[in-house]
């Protein structure tokens, strides 16, 4: 019983386990997993991030505009879905420059709620690739 | 007339977080009779599994299944994948998966315990438990990157290594959640309001634990030796200094303290991991296709989980079975259910720990 | 190590009956795999206590329109997993009734072989 009262009392001193959030921002290591980033310029075109990615995030599909590039032999343009991705880094550990032309950042990835046609701007790409 | 009143509980209800329902055939308080239905998030993984995606991919998918016990889903998966094709991992890599398997049973017991509190009333012991978590999950988010999600495992190591600062800090926040869980001991073992509704509530008799197949912390704290990390050999656990717990009681109260003496080992057993972790690659890259078929068995923090992988030597498998812990938990329910009072549904049932989603895939 | 062990549908209830002894065998559960031909095949899964890696399974190959004999009687935990297989597979187990997972109009009997 006295135990508990004297736990009480201290309990009313200590500070909150909880942050402050907006204000304390939290704190991010430089290993989390984030968004994937890309290089376009030192890409080789192998394709191999796109057979490597298990949910099918990462698409390269023909365009009337390519990126120049004297390996991009198709036409082909990079497109990334981080709403699809789940940051799992198979797609960089399948490159064969990984950290110059792929790489895994620590930011986080664009909220999509109030995007329109999100889904829909991605099953296009999809149907260009079959 | 009747003489008996069906009152169900879930699947949406105030005392139960999880998507099952039951329906209590009670007469007077007793309750006499029990039927649940578990199926509100069946997903169709295994059948995801064998039409959608390649065998590489589908340790990622398997962790789905369920969001505590995800890194015990991808390990099994892997050893099945890897006793198929044949190939062996580093001792570092199998050290690795360890620590992360130890720390994944030690939040997931947290969570446990800390709902037992809420359920009792406790709701101080269940904020107190739950803000303790958070080093746990701190840790995991270190070492892998992800929170929940770890993604950690792949056929043929780990995704990341362990530097010397951080297995220090790792270290010596462990430390910190030894000292707590010693608290808790003393908690739960001392506490009045906690022993009242615990203590002889709930009972499985160590004859009915071998009938009905109980597994896990529910089999162990009847009395049964059973623990699958003592069955296997494919992870060298008898060289970290594992314990089999257990208990003799049967009650809500035996499980919490099996629950509780299993944190202090898996924490024993990450700080002599810590301690003593080889050198050498993390990852060996297996090559060939998977051929045969293979059973491998794991202990998830809820008890036995199992893979039935069938493969065909192409990159498609022909059958993925999941057997989950709670899934195979569901008779023993029913049977503790029956004969006890229904206010002492909810505490018994948060002992159980059930996890839905894994039991509905 | 994995032991398989052929079994048939009518001797079935008497090799399990021999076979299970409570305290020594864990019963894992209840697995059906389609293959070619129409057939499936039917495994029942044991583990043994306190031994590394000892696994006994016993199966039966059998059509879809067979009825699968319940062992309830001999090991009462199986009751849930031959409802998984009634549901998924479509095939019959006495005893057991469906909609364990699957709801009346969700797509029916999903990893049988010949459904899609
Ligand atoms: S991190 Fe994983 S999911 Fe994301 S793009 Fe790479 S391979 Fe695909
Ligand atoms: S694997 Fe790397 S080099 Fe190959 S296409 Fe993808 S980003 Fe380019």
């Amino acid at each position: 019983m006295l135990t508990s009262f004297f736990k009480a009392l201290a309990n009313l001193f200590k500070t909150p386990k909880t942050i402050d959030y907006p204000l304390t921002p939290i704190a991010k290591d430089e290993k989390y997993r984030g968004v994937i980033e890309y290089n376009q310029d030192e890409c080789i075109y192998c394709l191999k991030c796109e057979k490597a990615c298990p949910p099918g995030a990462i698409l390269f599909v023909p365009v009337d505009n390519p990126p120049i590039n004297e390996k991009n032999k198709k036409g082909l343009k990079y497109h990334y879905n981080p709403h699809l991705c789940i940051y799992c880094s198979e797609c960089v550990r399948a490159c064969p420059k990984p950290q110059e032309a792929l790489w895994q950042s620590n930011k986080k990835g664009h909220i999509g709620i109030k995007d329109d046609k999100i889904n829909d701007d991605w099953f296009e790409l999809e149907e260009l690739k079959k | 007339m009747k003489k008996t009143i069906n009152i169900p509980i879930g699947s949406q209800h105030i005392a139960l977080l999880e998507p099952v329902r039951f329906k209590f055939e009670c007469e007077n308080e007793k309750i006499v009779g029990v039927d649940s239905d578990v199926g509100f998030v069946h997903r169709g993984i295994e059948k995801a599994c064998t039409t959608k995606f390649k065998y590489d991919a589908i340790g990622y998918v398997v962790a789905r299944v369920c969001g505590l016990c995800a890194i015990t889903h991808s390990m099994t998966y892997t050893a099945s994948i890897e006793k198929l094709i044949g190939g062996e991992i580093t001792q570092k890599a199998k050290y690795l998966r360890i620590l992360l398997l130890e720390l994944d049973r030690i939040h997931s017991h947290m969570l446990c315990l800390s709902h037992t509190c809420e359920n009792a009333g406790f709701e101080a012991m269940f904020m107190r438990i739950m803000g303790d978590r958070e080093d746990i999950m701190e840790i995991q988010e270190l070492i892998t990157g992800n929170r929940v999600q770890f993604d950690y495992i792949s056929i043929g190591g780990v995704n990341r290594d362990i530097d010397a600062a951080l297995a220090k800090k790792i270290l010596s926040k462990l430390e910190l959640v030894r000292q707590k869980v010693l608290g808790y001991m003393d908690e739960f073992t001392n506490n009045w309001s906690l022993s009242l509704k615990f203590k002889g509530v709930g009972i499985l008799t160590l004859d009915d634990a071998y009938r009905f197949n109980a597994i896990g912390p529910l089999a162990r704290a009847s009395g049964v030796q059973a623990d699958v990390r003592n069955e296997i050999d494919y992870l060298p656990y008898n060289e970290i200094g594992f314990k089999m717990q257990k208990h003799t009681e049967g009650d809500i109260n035996a499980r919490n303290l099996i629950r509780l003496n299993e944190l202090l080992n898996s924490i024993e057993m990450c700080n002599n991991i810590l301690e003593g972790l080889p050198e050498g690659e993390i990852f060996t890259k297996l090559r060939g296709k998977p051929n045969g078929e293979s059973v491998v068995r794991f202990e998830a923090p809820r008890g036995e989980l199992m893979y039935y992988v069938k493969a065909n030597g192409s990159a498609m498998l022909e059958r993925v079975r999941i057997k989950t812990p709670t899934f195979s938990s569901i008779p023993a329910f029913s049977h503790i259910f029956t004969g006890a009072n229904y206010a002492d549904a909810p505490a018994i049932l948060a002992s159980f720990d059930p996890c839905l989603s894994c039991t509905a895939k | 190590m994995m032991k398989k062990i052929e079994t048939s549908i009518d001797t079935l209830k008497k090799d399990i009956k021999e076979f299970y002894d409570y305290k020594k065998w864990h019963f894992l559960t209840l697995n059906g795999v389609a293959l070619e031909d129409d057939m499936l095949e039917i495994q029942w899964i044991f583990s043994e206590y306190e031994v590394k890696n000892k696994i006994v399974v016993y199966y039966a190959h059998i059509k879809y329109d067979e009825l699968i004999p319940s062992i309830v009687e001999i090991i009462p935990s199986a009751i849930i997993s031959q409802r998984e297989i009634v549901d998924m597979f479509g095939v019959e187990v006495e005893g057991s009734q469906k909609g364990l997972y699957l709801d009346e109009d969700s797509q029916q009997k999903p990893l049988s072989g010949c459904s899609i």
